[in-house]
This record gives C-alpha cells, sequence and structure tokens, in this order.
C-alpha cells in the first residue's frame, strides 16, 4: 500500500543527507571541476612546441619560409625555434624528446620554388605524439602555403581558387560551454549514487534498516521515500550545476522559461531513471564497497560514450549502438538542443520518449528487486 | 486483541536455512502484561524466534501469532501492534534524538500532535530530554539504546521486543535500561519479551523464562520454578573440625541429601532440595557421630547454575555463516 507514510522516509533521507554538506558540495562541485578540467584539457590550440629549423638553403623562399615560421613564434606562439646546422644531430634531438619535431629546408629549396620546380621542405615529427605532430604540420601547411601564394599570385591570376564563408545556425558556443549538458548528466549521475542507492546499501550493512523494517512502512513506502529524497537532491544539484556552468561559461539558455522548464523536467525524468537504475543494478548489493567500485565504472562507461565530450557519430559502430541506448546520451543530446539551439518540444520529443521509457522501465525492475525482508 | 487471547502464541515455529535448523518446533505462550525471557547460548536461535515474531523472517514451518494476529498472514497488522529494539543500534546518527522518535512515529502514522505529546514524555522518561536536539552521533552506546526504547515505545505497542537490550553496555547503562524496563512493567500493561544471555538481567526482569538452546526451547517457567527443576537445588558448604571422610560417608545415606562431596581439608559440599530444613539435621547427624561442625552455610541455586545444567558447560561454535568470495564478509549475517 503506498501511502503518505514514504514522506517520512524521505524526509528521514533528506535530512541525513543535509546533514552532510560535504557530500552534496561534492556532487555539485565534481562535475564543475570536470568541466574545467577537461575544458581546459581537451581544447585549445597547441603552444610552445618547441622544434629545431635547419636551414641548409639561406635563399630568399627559405627565408620567407623561415619568416613565416618566427611570426608563429612571435604571434600564436604555436612554436619555440632553435636553429641548428645539422640535421642529423637535430633529429637525434626529437629522439631524445628534447624537441617536437625538425623543419629542414634542403639546399635547392629557393631555386626549386623560382624555377617551378616541385620544392619540398623535410618536416621529421615525434609522431608518438600524434597532436603536436598534426599541430606542426598544419603550421608547416601554413606556413610553406604563405610562399606558395605569393609564387603563384607572381605567376597566373586565381581563377580556380574558391573560398568559403562559414555560417553559423546557432549562436557561437564554445567548446567550455558545450560541455554544460555533460556536466548536468554527470551530476545527476552522481547524486543518483550518492543519495538513494548508497544510503540504502549503508543502512543495511550498519543495521540500521532493521529499526525500519520493524514498522507498518511497506515496501512502496520505504522504496518511494527514498527514491524521492534522491530525485530532489539529484535533481537540485543538476539544476544547480545548469546554472553554475552557464555561469562560469558566460552562456545563457535560449528559449527563455520554457527552455527551462522542459531542461528542469529532462532533469527531474533523467534524474528518476538513473536513481532507479542504480537501485535494480546495485539495490541488493552486500557492501557499500560494491557500490562505490561500481560507481566509478558506471560513471565512465556511460558518461564518455554519452557524446558529452566527443560527437557520438565518431564512434565505431558498436559503441555507437550502445550510445544510442545509453540513457545519457538522450539526456545530452535533449538538454544540448533545448540549451543550445533553443529546441521546443516536437524537436525533443524522440530523446524525452526513450527517457521516460527507460525510468519507467528501471523503476518496475528495481520495484521487483527490492526486498523488505532481511 | 482479545482480552484473554496471549500477547505471543507459538506452534511448532520452525526456520531452516539451508540444511541447518536454526528454529525447531518451538511452542509457547506469553501472556498479557507478562515479561517473558528467551535465555540462551550464542547461536541458540534466540534472535530468529524474535525475527519471526517481528516479520523480519517467514517461518519455515509452524505458526506464530502476536497481539492476535497471525505473524506470516497479518505481517503489517503485527508491526502495527509491536514496538522492537533490535540487538543492533539502530538509530540514525546523522539525525537528532528528537527527529529519530518523530519520524518513526511517522512510520506508525501518527499525527503532528500525538508525536508531540508521546515523544517528549517518553524522551523525558529515557533521561534524554535535554539531549534531544543533540545529533545522535553525539550519544553514548548507552543513550542510543535508551532513545531507541523510546523510539520503540512511541506508538503504544501492545508487545515490545527487545533483543539483548543491554549487550555492550557499561555497568550504569545497564542499570539504566533495567531501571526503564521495571517502569514500564510498573507503569504499563504492555507486554514484554526480553532476549539475553546475561543471567542477572533475566531474574531481575522476567516473570517466566524459556531456555533456548539449539533450536529449543528445552524449560520453561519462571527463575523460582526454573531452579526448583534442577534436583538438590540448594547448596550447603560444610567444615568439620575431624574425620570429613568419616562424616561424608555417615552423610550419604541421609534421605534430606541429594549428594555429598569432600571438597578439600575438611570441607564438605551437600545439595538439598530443602537446604534451610536440613540443615539442623546434619549438625545433629555430625554431632550423633561425634565429630562437630566448625561452620555451615546454604545458598540458593542461581540461575547461571540452572543455566548450566540445562545447557552444559561446552562452549557453543555457531554453525559456519555463508561469506561470498565475490564480495568477502558483505552485510551482517541475519540468523
Amino acid at each position: 500500500m503506498f501511502g503518505l507514510k514514504f514522506l517520512a522516509v524521505m524526509r528521514r533521507d533528506l535530512k541525513k543527507l543535509m546533514r552532510n554538506p560535504v557530500t552534496l558540495l561534492s556532487v555539485i562541485m565534481m562535475p564543475i571541476l570536470y568541466l574545467v578540467i577537461i575544458g581546459n584539457s581537451f581544447q585549445g590550440q597547441l603552444k610552445h612546441l618547441p622544434i629545431v629549423v635547419v636551414d641548409q638553403d639561406h635563399g630568399l623562399y627559405a627565408r620567407r619560409i623561415v619568416e613565416q615560421m618566427l611570426a608563429l613564434q612571435a604571434g600564436p606562439k604555436t612554436v619555440d625555434i632553435t636553429f641548428e646546422n645539422d640535421p642529423g644531430a637535430a633529429m637525434n634531438e626529437v629522439r631524445d624528446g628534447l624537441f617536437k619535431g625538425v623543419v629542414v629546408i634542403p639546399p635547392d629549396f629557393s631555386h626549386a620554388v623560382a624555377e617551378g620546380r616541385i620544392a619540398q621542405i623535410g618536416l621529421f615529427t615525434d609522431n608518438v605524439d600524434e597532436i603536436s605532430s598534426e599541430t606542426l604540420e598544419g603550421a608547416l601547411d601554413q606556413a610553406a602555403a604563405t610562399v606558395k601564394i605569393a609564387f603563384v599570385t607572381a605567376r597566373e591570376p586565381k581563377l580556380n581558387e574558391i573560398s568559403l564563408r562559414p555560417n553559423w545556425l546557432f549562436p557561437y558556443v564554445d567548446y567550455d560551454r558545450s560541455l554544460i549538458p555533460g556536466v548536468i548528466v554527470m551530476a545527476i549521475f552522481m547524486g543518483s549514487l550518492m543519495s538513494g542507492v548508497f544510503n540504502w546499501v549503508m543502512d543495511q550493512f550498519m543495521g540500521v534498516t532493521e529499526g525500519y523494517l520493524v514498522t507498518p512502512l511497506s515496501r512502496w513506502d520505504i522504496a518511494g521515500g527514498i527514491l524521492a529524497s534522491g530525485v530532489t537532491v539529484t535533481s537540485t544539484a543538476g539544476v544547480l550545476v545548469l546554472f553554475l556552468g552557464l555561469l562560469i561559461t558566460r552562456g545563457r539558455i535560449l528559449g527563455g522559461p520554457v527552455a527551462l522548464a522542459m531542461l528542469v523536467g529532462i532533469i527531474v525524468i533523467s534524474a528518476t531513471g538513473l536513481l532507479a537504475m542504480t537501485f535494480a543494478l546495485l539495490g541488493r548489493a552486500g557492501h557499500p564497497r560494491l557500490v562505490g567500485t561500481f560507481a566509478g565504472f558506471l560513471n565512465v562507461i556511460l558518461f564518455f560514450p554519452s557524446g558529452a565530450i566527443y560527437p557520438v557519430e565518431s564512434f565505431p559502430p558498436w559503441l555507437r549502438a550502445f550510445a544510442h541506448v545509453n540513457p545519457e546520451t538522450h539526456s545530452v543530446s535533449a538538454i544540448k538542443q533545448i540549451l543550445f539551439k533553443g529546441a521546443d518540444f516536437a524537436a525533443v520529443s524522440g530523446d524525452i520518449a526513450f527517457l521516460l521509457v527507460f525510468m519507467v522501465l528501471t523503476l518496475v525492475i528495481a520495484s521487483f528487486s527490492f526486498k523488505r525482508t532481511m | 486483541m482479545e482480552p484473554e487471547s496471549p500477547a505471543i502464541q507459538t506452534k511448532d515455529l520452525t526456520k531452516r536455512f539451508g540444511a541447518f535448523t536454526a528454529v525447531d518446533k518451538v511452542s509457547f505462550e506469553v501472556r498479557r502484561g507478562e515479561v517473558f525471557g528467551l535465555l540462551g547460548p550464542n547461536g541458540a536461535g534466540k534472535t530468529t524466534v524474535v525475527r519471526m515474531l517481528t516479520t523480519l523472517l517467514t517461518p519455515s514451518e509452524g505458526r506464530a501469532t502476536v497481539a492476535g494476529f497471525d505473524v506470516a498472514r497479518y505481517p503489517r497488522q503485527v508491526r502495527e501492534n509491536i514496538g522492537v529494539i533490535p540487538q543492533a543500534l539502530t538509530s540514525d546518527l546523522d539525525l537528532t534524538g528528537w527527529e529519530n522518535v518523530d519520524i518513526y512515529g511517522e512510520f506508525f502514522g501518527l499525527s503532528r500532535r500525538q508525536r508531540r505529546e508521546r515523544g517528549h514524555r517518553l524522551l523525558r522518561m529515557v533521561g534524554l530530554d535535554e539531549r534531544a536536539g543533540d545529533l545522535v552521533a553525539t550519544y553514548s552506546g548507552g543513550m542510543r539504546r535508551r532513545l531507541e526504547i523510546a523510539r520503540g515505545l512511541i506508538h503504544s505497542p501492545e508487545v515490545l521486543f527487545l533483543d539483548e537490550p543491554t549487550i555492550g553496555l557499561d555497568p550504569q547503562s545497564r542499570r539504566a535500561v533495567w531501571d526503564l524496563l521495571e517502569t514500564l512493567r510498573r507503569e504499563s500493561e504492555i507486554t514484554i519479551s526480553l532476549t539475553t544471555h546475561y543471567m542477572d538481567e533475566a531474574e531481575s526482569l522476567c516473570d517466566r523464562i524459556a531456555i533456548v538452546d539449539g533450536g529449543k526451547i528445552i524449560a520453561l517457567d519462571t527463575p523460582t520454578g526454573l531452579k526448583s527443576m534442577v534436583p538438590g537445588s540448594d547448596r550447603i558448604d560444610l567444615v568439620v573440625e575431624k574425620n570429613p571422610e568419616a562424616i561424608a560417608e555417615m552423610l550419604r545415606p541421609m534421605p534430606y541429601l541429594r549428594g555429598v562431596n569432600l571438597d578439600g581439608g575438611n570441607r564438605l559440599q551437600l545439595s538439598a532440595n530443602d537446604g534451610a530444613h536440613a540443615i539442623p539435621k546434619v549438625i545433629e547427624a555430625v554431632d550423633g557421630a561425634g565429630g562437630r561442625v566448625t561452620s555451615i552455610t546454604v545458598q540458593k541455586l542461581s540461575l547461571e547454575d540452572v543455566f548450566i545444567h540445562f545447557t552444559g558447560r561446552t562452549l557453543r561454535d555457531e554453525p559456519a555463516k555463508k561469506v561470498s568470495l565475490l564480495v568477502g564478509a558483505g552485510m551482517p549475517q541475519h540468523r
């Protein structure tokens, strides 16, 4: 029988959670820290890549290449240049990890350019560090292109040049801001683990549960109360993270109060689904340590394939298939569309339908797996 | 509950955990207003009996009613009429004493006014009214136990189950709990089921005691009745001036004695059903045989002697408990 007694269980759980502000704060602050750390470690141009330039030509075009590279050093600070004469020694220094690459301008480079022959510059990179290597290639391409364009311009008109003018459909979203949906979902996930199922398993472990099982509380009262307190705490954490994230990244919600209401709704549905899921998976865990262990594992396997960090389209087919049934993917997708695109209900109805089905399914499984007896 | 119906009644109550029978066809009745003790060594099955009576475990066989309701068929009604103080301390550390009592009252559907009236009265009764606003995490073990007694009484239950209520408490706290139970017994008509393995606790608090061992009740009576079940329940310590062996031989056939043993030096230990009446006869017999009594004392058998008589001196190893290979010890076992 599901009566109002579940409110007493909820009150008890909420009071207990409120008396642990460190736990509550960590549910909010940890995802925010993730936002700051991931935002700053995954994005941005590489800078100060140490490279060696060996100019064996010293001709006009070699000087232009070197000037372009010095400009990269002075302007965007992509590279830190050291000049050397011996290409062999320079390559050994790359092997030793002192430099990220060597640029070798061969002796007849300027002549070749001037005569219209194929002129090549050698770039030897530490390709183990693929990202640095690709950045260096890009930088050198840019330097070489400048020389080539100048050269081409002098001899023939730019008849076939095609220019691309990008047009954005939506307001600019930088990488930091683009992480907000993922960070909200992470806060929901962490809240769902730290409130609902963890409290239940810990109470059982401490023997506290026995005192409640001898009262007239039904299993629905107990499960409902724990779930309700978990949803309250977790949803509040999710909404706070939304606002803090927007504050940090100086963003705003497109679509005003209606969009905000939809966002809160999605947060509540996601929180309920994830709480029920963790109950279904861990409600019968024999030890709180199991909850802790699985928490880290579940967080990784649900968060990273959710499209929060990198687009789902880039995944291999098997991971893409998993992402499509991952509730966090749909939460991230719905929040992203409403928050950044000002999408209406119809645009996110697919994601919301998935989240609702997931919520109902996990609630049913959790209710079956929840035991009232010892 | 019908006025004349017993507060607790069990008939062939049995609980098996796999192949192990923890409780084996236990039958007893507890009258209304009675303080009933379940006394037994560790692993005897006392807690399992209580857990079946408090609906935490389902009986494998047999039947039990508490407050007139069958524990298997009407568990909710049973829970509405019982207060339970489990062996483990189960109050919430993150809540205050008052919040523990108040929220517990809500679990029983009490109104805010009822909770306020009863809660404050009970906290006063257990001597915690001044600490009611403090977090339970700041309480001692004895204070927590008293709080849990108050909590267990918030809904005025008909039957109160206490499972080892003084285990792990210091002597002062034990006395405080005993005083509380005495007050309850004196001032209310509540029925109390007390599980313990402390003899003094059982003897001073219980009207009747069931000695449980190996999952069965092996004796059930008042403390005095239990003592009288043991033949030669009075012990006479006799010291004679000389010839203890000859005097022992002379006393052995005496009909008012159940046993005569030499106890080193000139000491003899005699057992009798009625020690007080046997003493003048022993003195007369020793004098008649030309001996002389230096000292003679009689003492009643203690409940511990009775307990040892019924359960023996063998140390009890509890049956091996299941430990998961995957998660280690895990949750405390519920046997």
